[in-house]
């Protein structure tokens, strides 16, 4: 990936520009030291001057009112700061519609807030400021001795981040919270940007170095110093790059701080970069009068033998690796977002959409946008979602419109990756206003799409993610929460939804595309989950199923970019896409198993002789009920205890009782309970309660049946006599005095019991 | 009666005529006379050739400060070619860093491909053993 970059011959603007802003994703204003503000239309070429700014007025800084919230008309408000501590409101026509004195000294930054409600300046004079839309000041939050080169909002306009020196500080807006502050160069910052799609922070200043950082101030990536300091930061609006300007210098990088591309064109410094909203082009101001336009190109997808790259605006190539056939894709417009998976290339222009198969080049489905705007695409095995400025709607490979998932508070243009989730059947997503729910959509056949209960979690969610195979009972969801703790959930299922933890300190984790496994960087290790449903199933074999991997190879922070059969691809810090191959025999495994081949299962385990592929299949044949296949793998792996259940289990006549035993297999009491109770055997559930010495739970279950309250308390009297101990539990201290123990009364009883258990077919 | 006309200050010459200053002096005075307009022409003779010397100095002196100030803005040019050639080098280099980066991580991906194609073989060939 590169900037394409373009420049007119001779310089427009006669004085340094420090200015630069897009009006719509064809139109820039730029506005410098020689007090003209130009509109610049990117499609016709054309260069208009809007207006003559007062000659006693030097911009600084420059920001459109932000249009995703400025429903209403004639909003289109620029904000320009200057160097005589004024800052002024003009139109699109360039009328002046307010001029604000606010500062001693010049002002070095002004930014709308994203929801639009409000304004701040950051000026030499040490103070940051907090205006209201018409202008009447809000706030003073800052007061020191030091210039604020550079402020921004936070993500939901409730924090500001600005520069103080060679510190950094987040301040939230609600009283009496706690300031964020740390040293973050070794030199003065000039430049600090705040992306609310990834809340990632990058900054950079007279020390030639960028850096970038969570919002805990915690450092994730630092460059290596430059030849001039950084003068000009910005983040692309969906937060998966950002573009750098120095002293003629061009830098594209990635959101984790490394460079994707470096361009030298003659400048000067660029002082300010701005990106488009579609997210593919940016325009720099420079300090020797040009303005710098540059696009991104050689974005570049592969997916099985298929690699596509961007090569223009409007074309894309295709190569099938295995064959070396190409083939050359033109669009009519340029090319915004492009996905390519599960055998579909999906390409998004302005205004259409156009799907391609992998087997048929030729011929596309086109369709047309809804508004225009999109801000992500995702692709799933049967349809893919694409999110656009104020809707969201799932497509079908045919391009039909299947539905349009909907919550309260919706605000499609900050979703991204993380924060949906699309498998062939289910639809999750964090909740925009309350971070710690998990909204699940059910995508039904016919455009039906009805909501499942949402998830809720005790801490803020970071992550969600679903399963991709499998059919849509067995849909799993797995949840990253601010801990980086992972838990994963069922999304359907008749009882009550179950979170269970399955790892900590994950970084980053991806599913498989084909199968339900699960690959996860996890403190300094790979872990793949072969088959993450065993918690439910057997919780204890959950360490035997997981592949651990040490990842110390691929240095700090490494990120998971793709699970596709048995590759995990993984990108290093520093950039590099580093293959990690795991066995392929699971994938196998997965394949038998899930067309109930439970021989030919058997057979691959008996040849490869691995522990983690027959715990595996002890697992899945547990979960399918499947004893004899579990009896053996479950002996192949050491667990005697469990083959003898089985066998226990083999014998019993009952087919719910012997579902019951099962669900005890795998420690899931709570189920068996509950389907032994559904089928009307409480003597069952009972003693199962005792025999597991869960006495509270048996003696509850005795009372609210009416029956064997006195067997419980027998075998309660007996286990303390063992045990030479005291009662202590209060109900049974009560019951103890109510009901008269009758050992062979109540030995006959149970007799009975059993043999009316097996008397029934 | 020559001597008493003499002391009236009148005086013949050797052909008769009547001077009113003494022969010889008038002799001499004519000869100083011819004597000044020599010199006076010898002068501005001199004056000319100096004013043409002058002249040619001058334009010399001109053409020696052009020549000066073109020397001058030569070395400079010199000198800002060089800073321009080292300006150049460092975009080269910086240029070089970012592709000589970009090569490093396209290298280490190759490696992990490598690695993994080992892995797949020794598979094959482990599994072809076994049959």
């Amino acid at each position: 990936m590169r900037f394409k970059t373009s420049m007119s011959k001779e310089p427009k603007h006669t004085e340094l520009v420090g200015c630069v802003g897009w009006c719509n994703t064809e139109e820039v204003y730029t506005c410098g030291d020689d007090h003209i503000l130009f509109k610049w239309n990117l499609v016709t070429n054309e260069t208009l001057k809007v207006t003559d700014l007062p000659s006693d007025l030097y911009p600084t800084d420059l920001h459109w009112f932000p249009r995703a919230h400025g429903k209403k008309q004639g909003l289109d408000l620029l904000l320009i700061t200057a160097a005589d501590g004024k800052y002024h409101l003009i139109n699109k026509n360039g009328r002046f519609e307010k001029t604000v004195e606010a500062h001693k000294g010049a002002i070095l930054s002004g930014r709308w807030s994203y929801d639009g409600a409000g304004l701040l300046t950051a000026g030499e004079d040490g103070q940051v400021k907090i205006w209201s839309r018409s202008g009447m000041l809000r706030s003073t939050i800052l007061q020191s001795d030091t210039p604020v080169y550079s402020a921004t909002w936070g993500p939901d306009s409730n924090q500001v981040l600005h520069t103080l020196g060679k510190m950094l500080v987040i301040k939230p807006l609600t009283p009496n919270s706690k300031v964020n502050k740390w040293k973050a160069h070794d030199g003065i910052i000039l430049k600090v940007a705040w992306n609310p799609s990834n809340n990632l922070i990058v900054s950079g200043g007279e020390d030639c170095r960028y850096k970038v950082w969570d919002t805990y101030g915690r450092q994730l990536y630092g460059s290596h110093p430059h030849d001039y300091p950084i003068t000009a930061l910005a983040w692309s609006p969906m937060g998966d790059l950002f573009a750098m300007g120095s002293y003629n210098t061009l830098r594209l990088c990635d959101k984790t701080g490394w460079s994707y591309s470096l361009e030298k064109p003659n400048t000067g410094s660029v002082f300010n970069i701005a990106w488009s909203s579609d997210g593919t082009q940016v325009a720099g101001a420079c300090g020797n009068g040009h303005i710098i336009f540059a696009h991104i190109i050689e974005r570049r997808l592969e997916w099985n033998d298929y690699e596509a790259i961007v090569t223009g605006r409007k074309s894309i190539s295709v190569r099938n690796v295995s064959n070396e056939a190409r083939e050359k894709l033109e669009f009519p417009d340029r090319v915004i977002k492009l996905a390519l998976q599960y055998g579909h290339l999906v390409v998004v222009t302005p205004t259409q959409c156009h799907i391609y198969s992998t087997s048929n080049w030729n011929t596309p489905v086109i369709f047309e946008l809804r508004e225009g705007s999109v801000c992500m695409l995702q692709l799933a095995a049967r349809h893919f979602l694409l999110v656009e400025k104020t809707t969201a709607g799932l497509y079908s490979y045919e391009g039909r419109l299947l539905c349009s998932p909907r919550w309260q508070a919706m605000q499609p243009d900050t979703l991204n990756e993380s924060s949906v989730s699309i498998s062939p059947d289910t639809i999750a997503v964090r909740d925009q206003v309350d971070d710690k729910v998990v909204l699940l959509f059910e995508v039904g056949t016919a455009r039906s799409l009805s909501d499942l209960p949402p998830l809720n979690h005790s801490l803020g969610v970071i992550d969600v993610a679903l399963s991709q195979a499998g059919t849509a009972a067995e849909r799993q969801l797995t949840v990253l929460d601010r801990n980086r703790d992972l838990y994963l959930s069922t999304v359907r299922g008749s009882s009550s939804r179950k979170l269970r933890k399955l790892g900590s300190m994950i970084q980053s984790l991806c599913w498989n595309s084909d199968t339900n496994m699960l690959a996860a960087v996890q403190d300094m290790n790979l872990t793949v989950w072969y088959y993450p449903n065993v918690l439910y199933v057997d919780k204890r074999l959950l360490k035997k199923t997981l592949l651990i991997k040490d990842a110390s190879e691929y240095g700090k922070n490494p990120m998971i970019v793709s699970f596709v059969g048995n590759h995990i691809g993984i990108r290093r810090v520093d950039g590099s896409l580093v293959n990690s191959a795991i066995s392929p025999f699971q994938a196998v495994l997965h394949g038998y198993t899930a067309s109930n081949h439970w021989d030919d299962a058997l057979r691959l385990c008996r040849i490869v002789k691995d522990t983690a592929l027959w715990a595996c299949l002890a697992a899945m044949a547990t979960h399918a009920k499947n004893l004899a296949t579990a009896e053996e793998a479950y002996a192949a792996i050491d667990e005697n205890d469990k083959v003898e259940y089985i066998q226990y289990i083999k014998k019993v006549p009952m087919r719910h009782a012997q579902a019951a035993e099962m669900a005890l297999l795998g420690g899931n009491i709570q189920d068996a309970e509950s389907m032994l109770l559904q089928n009307g055997r409480i003597f069952h559930a009972i003693m199962t309660h005792i025999q597991l010495h869960n006495w509270q739970r048996a003696l509850e279950l005795a009372v609210k049946h009416k029956t064997h309250v006195d067997t419980v308390l027998l075998f309660r009297k007996k286990y303390l006599e063992t045990f030479e101990k005291v009662e202590t539990n209060e109900k049974f201290l009560q019951f103890k005095n109510e009901v008269i123990l009758d050992e062979e009364k109540i030995n006959a009883k149970i007799q009975n019991e059993y043999e009316k258990e097996n008397a029934v077919p | 009666m020559a001597e008493s006309l003499a002391k009236h200050g009148i005086y013949f010459d050797e052909l008769n005529k009547i001077r009113v200053v003494e022969t010889e002096v008038s002799q001499q005075t004519n000869e100083l006379k011819e004597e000044c307009k020599d010199f006076v022409e010898k002068i501005s003779e001199f004056q000319k050739i100096a004013d043409g010397f002058i002249l040619m100095v001058d334009t010399l002196g001109k053409e020696v400060e052009k020549e000066k100030m073109k020397a001058i803005g030569a070395r400079n040019l010199l000198k800002s070619v060089s800073k321009q050639r080292e300006a150049e080098q460092q975009q080269l280099q910086a240029l070089i860093f970012e592709k000589t980066t970009e090569l490093e991580r396209l290298g280490v991906q190759l490696q992990s491909l490598h690695k993994t194609e080992m892995e797949q073989q020794e598979l094959i060939e482990q599994l072809v053993l076994h049959r």
